[in-house]
C-alpha cells in the first residue's frame, strides 16, 4: 500500500533534481542514485535506525516495545497530517499541541453527558479551534505563524481553566479501553485509525480539487489567485481539518493516559509534527506534500526517542541529540534542492 | 502647459540657475556583464529642477544610487561645487548635502513627524540628550516655511502618503540638502497631493536647491522641470529644455526611435473594411465604461468585438497592468462598469471572471503565472479543476486528455506532461500559461505583454496562436512593451495615457512613430484617429 501511494505522490510532486545533470554517463548514474537516496532518505534512515536498535538496544525486538512506541506515535501521525496540509499551503499550524490539550479537557467536561458525547465533543472542540484558526488566517489574513501562536497560548489556557488546572481520571468505559489499550499484536487500534486517515488524506491530496488547490496555493499564492482558485476557502478548510485531526489526537492521547490532563497532553507535539513533515519531504516553502513521508517521519522520530530512552540516555541529552539529528536531516534534504 | 509658460519659467530662472552644484562626468558602472551606466554626464544646477526620464532599465536608478553613494562608479568623476568628490556611503553623500527621497518612504510610521524629520541628527543637549523642545520648534519652522499642512507632533503613520512624502522632503531640507533627488515622488499621490508637492518643489527651487525629478509621468515633467535628461540603455540620449524637446521627440528618444520613419510598416493582409463591418454588426464581447481604480486607473473605456484583437497602447506606468487586473477582478474597481457580452459583472473576483468567460495572462510570469515547482500538467489545468471533476474528485482521464490536447495545439515542447514546468524554456512556459487561459473556453482574453522575456521564435508562435484564437471567435485585448509588436499583432489600438483611455487608432499601415505621436498628444495629419466610445481625452 505504502509503496504504491508513494510512487503516485512522486508523480504529483516532481523533484527538481532532474534539472541540472552532470555530463558523462557514470557521473549521471551516481547523481541519479544520490537523488534517489535523498528523495527517500526518511525510509533509509528509519531502516538504518531500526537495524541499529535491533543489534544494539536490549529489549528493542520485544513486541511490547513496538506496541508502546506505536501508541505514542498515533496522535502525532494525526497532527502531522494536518500540519502537512498547512505546510503545503506555505503556512504552519503551531496550535495543534494545545488543541490536543483542549480536546482532552473537553472529554472531562462532556463526560457527565455520557462517554459517547465526550468522544464526539472532544473532536468537535478540536474542529471549532481549527475553524477559529482558519478564520483568522483566511478571512482576516493574519499570518498563520501569529494566529497559531495565539491559539497555542489560548487553547492551553482555556484547557487549564476548564479543569481548574488539574488532571481528571477517565472512568472505566469500553470506548476508552479500545482507544487506550486494544492492539492486534504490536499494532494498536488507534494506529490503524491514524493510518486509515493518512490514506484518506493522501487520496484527498492526490485526487480531489481541494487537495490540488492546497498545493497550488502553496506553490504560488498570487498565481493561484489569478488562476481563479478559491485561496481563502482552501486556507480555511486546511486549518479546520488540522484542528479536527488535533482534536482526535487529543482524544487518543487522553485514552492512552487514562486521564484528561491539560498540563501534559500535547506539550511540544507541534514541533514533532513539523519536524516529521519536513523530514518526510514536505518543504516549508510549500507547494509540495508527502503524506507517506510524514507518517514515516513520525515513526523515525519515535524510534529515535525510544532508542535514547532504552539506552538510558538522559532526557536532557536525548533532546540535544534529537535536535542535532533533525538539523542534519534537514540540511541533507536542503542540499538536494 | 503651454510653451509660453515654459519659456517664461526658464527665463525667470535663467539669472540664478547657471551655477552647477553636482555634476557627473563620463560615469560608467558595470554589474557583471551588464553595463548599467555608460559614460553618463549630468549637471544639476542650483535653483533648477532637472527631470530624468527613461523606460525601465534605462539606468535611472543606478544613476541615483551613484549620486547618493550606494554605488561607486567604475570610471568617471563626480564633482560637487567643482571639486572632485567620492561618496563611499549614503551617509557620506548626505553629509555633503546630497539627499534622495524615494517612492517607498523609508521613515518610521510609529514616530512623530518631528522625530522623523530629525531622525539620526536630532538637536542635542550636552551632546547626548535629545532636546525635544528645540526639535519640535525647528520642525514647526520647517513645516511653516513650506506651508505643509501637518502637525509636527502627529504620528507619521496617521498621515496620508502625500504628507509623508513631504515629511521625507522636509527631512532632506533639515539635513541641509543642497541637492535633492525625488525618485518617482508622485506615483502614489492623488492629484491634490501632487499640487502640494509641486508647490513645495517650487519653494525649494526658489531657495536655490538643485533638484533631480524622476518620473514616468511626462506631463508632470513638463509642468515642473527646467531641463530634461532622457536616458536609454544606460546612456544619456539627450539633455534639453522642455521647449527644445517636445513630447513626441522626448518619447522617441526614450524608446530609441529617433530618425525612424523611412521604412513603411509592412502592410498586413487583413482587410480593414471587413473588420469595420464586423465592428458594426456584432455586439461587443467586452465593454468597459469609466473604469477607475485608485489613481492608476482613472478613466478607462473600451469595446472589443468577437474576433477582434485590440491593443492597449501606453507607455510604462500608464496603467496597462492595473487596467487589466481591474477588469479581471483581481482588484476591486472604485467606479465604472465591465460588461461581458452585454451582461454587467458585479463583485468581481478572478474566479468569478473566469467562470463568466474572461481569461487573463499576467505580465509577470514568474511571480503571478507559473507554479514553478509543479508539473506542466498541473500548471495547465489549474484554472479548470472544477470542470474536470465530479463531487470534488478530479477525473484523471479528462485531465490527461485536456493536457494532451493543449500540448499538441500550442506546440509546447516538454519532456512530458509530468515534467516540472521549470524545465521548460520561457516561451514554452508562456504557452503553457496561454493553454491554462484557453482551458476554460473564454470569450475574452486579456494578454498583458505575452511575449515579454521570450525569444524571437517563441514570439512568432505566440502571435500565431493569438491570431488563430481571434479567428476562432475570441475577443483579445493585448499589451506589449514593443510598439512594433503591438502594431503587427493587433487591428486597432486604444491609447492609454496616465490611466485614461484617449481614443483609438487602426493599425493597418500605421507606423510606430504615429502611435508615439498620439501618445505624445499630437494627432497625425491623415486623420487615422477614430473616436473611442465617446471618452473624453485628457490632454495633459
Amino acid at each position: 500500500m505504502a509503496t504504491q501511494l508513494e510512487s503516485n505522490e512522486d508523480r504529483l510532486s516532481p523533484s527538481n533534481s532532474t534539472a541540472p545533470r552532470a555530463p558523462g554517463e557514470t557521473r549521471r548514474g551516481r547523481a541519479a542514485w544520490l537523488a534517489v537516496l535523498r528523495e527517500h532518505s526518511v525510509y533509509f534512515a528509519l531502516a538504518a535506525l531500526v537495524v541499529f536498535n535491533l543489534v544494539v538496544t536490549p529489549g528493542f525486538s520485544n513486541p511490547f516495545a513496538a506496541r508502546s512506541l506505536l501508541f505514542e506515535a498515533a496522535p502525532i501521525v494525526l497532527i502531522a497530517l494536518g500540519q502537512n496540509l498547512a505546510i503545503a499551503t506555505r503556512g504552519i499550524d503551531l496550535s495543534v499541541g494545545s488543541v490536543m490539550a483542549l480536546a482532552s479537557a473537553s472529554i472531562a467536561v462532556f463526560l457527565p453527558y455520557g462517554v459517547g458525547t465526550a468522544l464526539v465533543g472532544a473532536v468537535a472542540v478540536g474542529a471549532l479551534a481549527g475553524l477559529c484558526n482558519g478564520a483568522l488566517v483566511a478571512l482576516l489574513a493574519i499570518d498563520p505563524l501569529i494566529s497559531g501562536l495565539a491559539l497555542l497560548v489560548a487553547a492551553r489556557g482555556l484547557a487549564q481553566a476548564l479543569l481548574g488546572g488539574s488532571r481528571v481520571n477517565l472512568p472505566d468505559a469500553p470506548a476508552f479501553d479500545v482507544l487506550g489499550a486494544l492492539a492486534f499484536g504490536p499494532v494498536p487500534v488507534v494506529m490503524l485509525i491514524a493510518l486509515a486517515l493518512a490514506v484518506v488524506v493522501a487520496f484527498v491530496v492526490r485526487r480531489t480539487t481541494f487537495g490540488r488547490y492546497t498545493i497550488l496555493v502553496g506553490a504560488s499564492r498570487s498565481a493561484a489567485f489569478l488562476a481563479g482558485i478559491p485561496v481563502r476557502r482552501t486556507l480555511f478548510l486546511v486549518y479546520a481539518a488540522s484542528g479536527t485531526l488535533a482534536g482526535l489526537a487529543g482524544l487518543f492521547a487522553s485514552a492512552r493516559l487514562g486521564a484528561a490532563d491539560p498540563n501534559y497532553v500535547g506539550v511540544n507535539f507541534e514541533l514533532d509534527a513539523i519536524a516529521a513533515s519536513v523530514i518526510g519531504g514536505t518543504p516549508l516553502s510549500g507547494g509540495r506534500i508527502s503524506i507517506v513521508g510524514a507518517v514515516f517521519g513520525v515513526l523515525l522520530l519515535q524510534v529515535l526517542d525510544a532508542s535514547f530512552i532504552m539506552n538510558n540516555i538522559s532526557f536532557t541529552y536525548a533532546q540535544i541529540l534529537k535536535a542535532v539529528f533533525i538539523v542534519v536531516a534537514l540540511y541533507l534534504q536542503r542540499s538536494g534542492g | 502647459m503651454t510653451t509660453g509658460e515654459v519659456a517664461a519659467k526658464t527665463a525667470g530662472d535663467a539669472a540664478g540657475a547657471s551655477r552647477a552644484v553636482l555634476e557627473t562626468r563620463g560615469v560608467s558602472k558595470t554589474f557583471g556583464v551588464v553595463r548599467a551606466l555608460r559614460d553618463v554626464s549630468l549637471t544639476l544646477r542650483a535653483g533648477e529642477v532637472h527631470g530624468l526620464v527613461g523606460e525601465n532599465g534605462a539606468g535611472k536608478s543606478t544613476l541615483i544610487k551613484v549620486l547618493t553613494g550606494f554605488h561607486q562608479p567604475d570610471s568617471g568623476d563626480l564633482t560637487l561645487d567643482d571639486a572632485n568628490v567620492s561618496f563611499d556611503s549614503p551617509r557620506a553623500a548626505q553629509r555633503a548635502g546630497v539627499c534622495a527621497v524615494y517612492q517607498e518612504i523609508n521613515l518610521i510610521p510609529e514616530r512623530s513627524v518631528a522625530d522623523n524629520i530629525f531622525l539620526c541628527h536630532e538637536p542635542k543637549r550636552f551632546g547626548f540628550l535629545i532636546d525635544r523642545k528645540r526639535m519640535l520648534e525647528k520642525a514647526a519652522e520647517i513645516v511653516q516655511r513650506y506651508r505643509l499642512a501637518v502637525d509636527p507632533a502627529a504620528k507619521l503613520g496617521t498621515l496620508g502618503l502625500g504628507a509623508q512624502q513631504m515629511v521625507a522632503i522636509a527631512r532632506g531640507v533639515s539635513l541641509g540638502a543642497r541637492v535633492l533627488i525625488l525618485d518617482e515622488p508622485t506615483s502614489a499621490l492623488s492629484g491634490a497631493e501632487v499640487d502640494v508637492l509641486f508647490d513645495v518643489v517650487d519653494a525649494l527651487r526658489a531657495e536655490g536647491i538643485a533638484l533631480l525629478f524622476v518620473s514616468h509621468r511626462l506631463s508632470e515633467c513638463y509642468r515642473l522641470c527646467d531641463r530634461l535628461t532622457v536616458m536609454r540603455d544606460g546612456a544619456v540620449v539627450r539633455t534639453a529644455t522642455p521647449e527644445e524637446l517636445p513630447r513626441g521627440a522626448l518619447i522617441a528618444a526614450m524608446l530609441g526611435r529617433e530618425g525612424a520613419g523611412e521604412h513603411a510598416w509592412s502592410d498586413r493582409s487583413g482587410a480593414a473594411d471587413a473588420r469595420d463591418e464586423a465592428l458594426a454588426d456584432t455586439p461587443p464581447a467586452l465593454e468597459v465604461d469609466g473604469l477607475q481604480w485608485g489613481n492608476r486607473v482613472r478613466d478607462v473605456s473600451l469595446r472589443v468585438a468577437p474576433r477582434e484583437i485590440v491593443g492597449l497602447a501606453g507607455l510604462l506606468g500608464s496603467g496597462r497592468t492595473e487596467t487589466f487586473k481591474t477588469i479581471f477582478g483581481a482588484q476591486r474597481a472604485d467606479a465604472g462598469e465591465v460588461k461581458l457580452a452585454g451582461h454587467a459583472l458585479a463583485r468581481t473576483t478572478p474566479a468569478r471572471s473566469i467562470g463568466r468567460g474572461l481569461a487573463f495572462l499576467s505580465e509577470d510570469r514568474r511571480a503571478e503565472g507559473i507554479f514553478s515547482r509543479l508539473s506542466v500538467r498541473e500548471n495547465i489545468v489549474a484554472s479548470l479543476l472544477p470542470r474536470i471533476s465530479r463531487f470534488g474528485f478530479i477525473s484523471r482521464a479528462k485531465e490527461a486528455q485536456l493536457v494532451r490536447e493543449s500540448i499538441a495545439r500550442l506546440g509546447i515542447k516538454t519532456a512530458g506532461p509530468g515534467a516540472p514546468v521549470s524545465t521548460l524554456s520561457g516561451g514554452n512556459q508562456q504557452k503553457a500559461l496561454i493553454a491554462r487561459c484557453l482551458s476554460t473556453r473564454p470569450s475574452v482574453l486579456l494578454l498583458d505583454d505575452p511575449t515579454r522575456g521570450i525569444d524571437v521564435g517563441a514570439k512568432e508562435e505566440v502571435h500565431r496562436v493569438v491570431q488563430e484564437l481571434a479567428h476562432e471567435g475570441l475577443a483579445v485585448v493585448v499589451t506589449s512593451s514593443e510598439m512594433e509588436e503591438l502594431l503587427a499583432l493587433t487591428e486597432r489600438l486604444v491609447m492609454l495615457n496616465e490611466g485614461a483611455t484617449q481614443g483609438g487608432m487602426l493599425t493597418a499601415g500605421a507606423h510606430p512613430d504615429d502611435v508615439l505621436a498620439v501618445l505624445a498628444g499630437h494627432a497625425p495629419e491623415d486623420g487615422r484617429i477614430i473616436d473611442e466610445s465617446g471618452t473624453d481625452g485628457n490632454p495633459t
